[in-house]
């Protein structure tokens, strides 16, 4: 009887587990990294780039105001010896290594402009939308794809001063958000379905740490360089060193 | 005894869930994705493609057709320009799903079938069933979004409340028009000319026009419950945002009301009309 028992537990859980593994079979997979690799690298400008300063045209009176009438893009913040800041460094289609960070990504509808500009998330966490702003904004985000396409992830109504949202970060990749009542704000956000993502500061700096030992694709992405593929090898517990230098 | 229990108390949750829908959709879906049977489908709905869709949608499906541009002019002197869909990206502005959802096929296969008002798409009155399914089935295949999303659920829509394009509900409505900043695009009047009528793009980086209510069209049909999606689910690719969780389900219907004001459609506007 007793097998009986064990029998018909084991024949329980293989049907929950096959009804459940279509959806879970590309999952990221948490594993402990014990002697882990490190990616270490500044990202560069060939010669120093003028940061463009962009126009603001409305025709709500209010807005002229509030909003103002022209800002700095803030495109190409290069450092004096041309380290470039709001660099993506990511590594792709990585199967396991450690814990993915449990942070929500705040996009702010702050004073006309996004804010951050640019910034990294990560994929299972939620995007907190907020409108700071006594203006109607609508937060409207998709995929960048090849051939300049986009692809609709969220576009969301925030009409109200002090409105928050709360949406699910569910696909991954190059994300850029525009509002359609304000064709002049832009921002980007790179969604990564592992933890092994980072951001150059301004002096173009970046690391990436505890990575499992292994051959990796990894992109580099910048709003007006563009992006570069390239494969990298990390080795247990030693720094590797990444860096690139953007020409225009 | 207690083991007998414990057995049938197992042999009830293995009974359950072998007819949860779940087990079952998973069991149908291996089978729709059969090859050869795919592949039949894919092929007929290839050649109906070809004879009713390519010359405006393009033989690829990215809206490259020889047709181009299609212009239309409204009463009012507004022309608008309208782009065959580019279906390599995925993207769908009538969907009965949340805003960054694909569409259900039921909702692609009503598209098909009732047409697009004001777009130059024309009903396909003679289509039968099985032609439909092949067509969607051949116009999906054109995106590889479908190869890493699942379609959501539907968002399910109850029968409009009794008050909707009641008096009262209009006036509600109107007040949530205003609010929700809806006329900033479309107008105090509905009339598509907002302040920021002239500055709206969609995702293919194309000039787009705000919906002129007093034309009384919607492109996804006039009905109560389409424009009722359309503020729920939003018009994805489009300027128009998804208020799914910026206003209530009641709110919606009062903006349903008011809207529906707008485009002449109230009981008391079709009365005014017949006399």
């Amino acid at each position: 009887m007793k097998k009986l028992v064990f029998l018909a537990l084991v024949l329980s859980l293989f049907i929950v587990d096959t009804s459940d593994a279509r959806k879970k079979k590309k999952k990221y997979e948490v594993i402990d990294v014990t002697n882990g690799g490190s990616i270490t690298g500044t990202i560069k400008a060939a010669s120093k780039v003028d940061d463009p300063v962009m126009k603001i045209e409305t025709k709500k009176p209010d807005e002229v105001e509030f909003c103002g009438t022209e800002f700095q893009s803030n495109m190409y913040i290069i450092s004096p010896d041309l380290g470039v800041k709001n660099v993506v460094v990511a590594l792709l289609k990585v199967k396991q290594g450690k814990a993915m960070p449990e942070k929500d990504y705040v996009i702010n509808n702050l004073k006309c402009q996004f804010e951050p500009l640019v910034g990294l998330a990560f994929k299972g966490n939620n995007f907190v939308i907020k409108n700071s702003d006594a203006l109607f904004h609508n937060t409207n985000l998709g995929i960048q794809l090849k051939g300049g396409k986009k692809r609709a992830v969220y576009n969301l109504a925030l009409p109200n001063l002090n409105q928050v949202l709360k949406k699910k970060i569910k696909t991954k990749g190059v994300h850029s958000i525009k509002c359609d009542a304000h064709p002049w704000m832009r921002a980007y956000v790179y969604s990564s379905d592992s933890p092994y993502a980072a951001l150059t500061d301004d002096s173009g700096k970046f690391e990436i740490t505890d990575i499992p030992a292994g051959t990796y694709k990894v992109l580099i992405w910048h709003e007006g360089f563009g992006e570069v593929k390239q494969e990298i090898t990390v080795e247990a517990g030693q720094a590797t060193t990444l860096d690139h230098t953007f020409s225009k | 005894m207690r083991v007998f229990k414990i057995l049938a108390l197992f042999m009830a949750i293995a009974l359950l869930l072998i007819s949860s829908p779940d087990f079952i959709s998973a069991q149908d879906e291996d089978a729709e994705y059969d090859d050869a049977a795919y592949e039949a489908l894919l092929e007929k709905g290839k050649e109906y493609y070809n004879a009713r869709c390519e010359a405006c949608h393009g033989a690829d499906g990215d809206g490259k057709g020889f047709v181009d541009i299609i212009r239309v002019s409204e009463k009012n002197g507004r022309v608008l320009e309208i782009y065959p869909r580019d279906f390599t990206v995925g993207v769908y502005k009538f969907r009965s799903t949340a805003t960054g959802c694909l569409p259900d096929d039921k909702d692609l296969m009503g598209t098909v079938k009732r047409g697009i008002t004001k777009s130059l798409m024309p009903p396909q009155d003679n289509i039968s069933s099985e032609e439909t399914e092949a067509v969607v089935e051949y116009v999906k295949s054109f995106s590889e979004r479908y190869e890493e999303e699942d379609p959501c659920d539907q968002i399910s829509v109850a029968d409009p409340p009794v008050w909707v394009a009641s008096e009262k509900s209009i006036e509600k409505g109107k007040k949530i028009y205003k609010d929700m900043k809806c006329w900033e695009c479309h107008g105090d009047l509905g009339k598509g000319d907002g302040p920021k009528s002239n500055d709206i793009t969609d995702d293919w980086g194309k000039r787009l026009l705000p919906f002129n209510f007093v034309t009384g069209e919607l492109k996804r049909g006039s009905t109560a419950e389409n424009v009722y999606m359309t503020f729920t689910a939003g018009l994805d690719g489009t300027g128009m945002p998804s208020y799914q969780d910026t206003l209530n389900e009641e709110d919606r219907w009062h903006l349903v009301s008011y809207t529906l004001k707008l485009m002449g459609l109230t009981e008391s506007d079709k009365k005014t009309a017949s006399h």
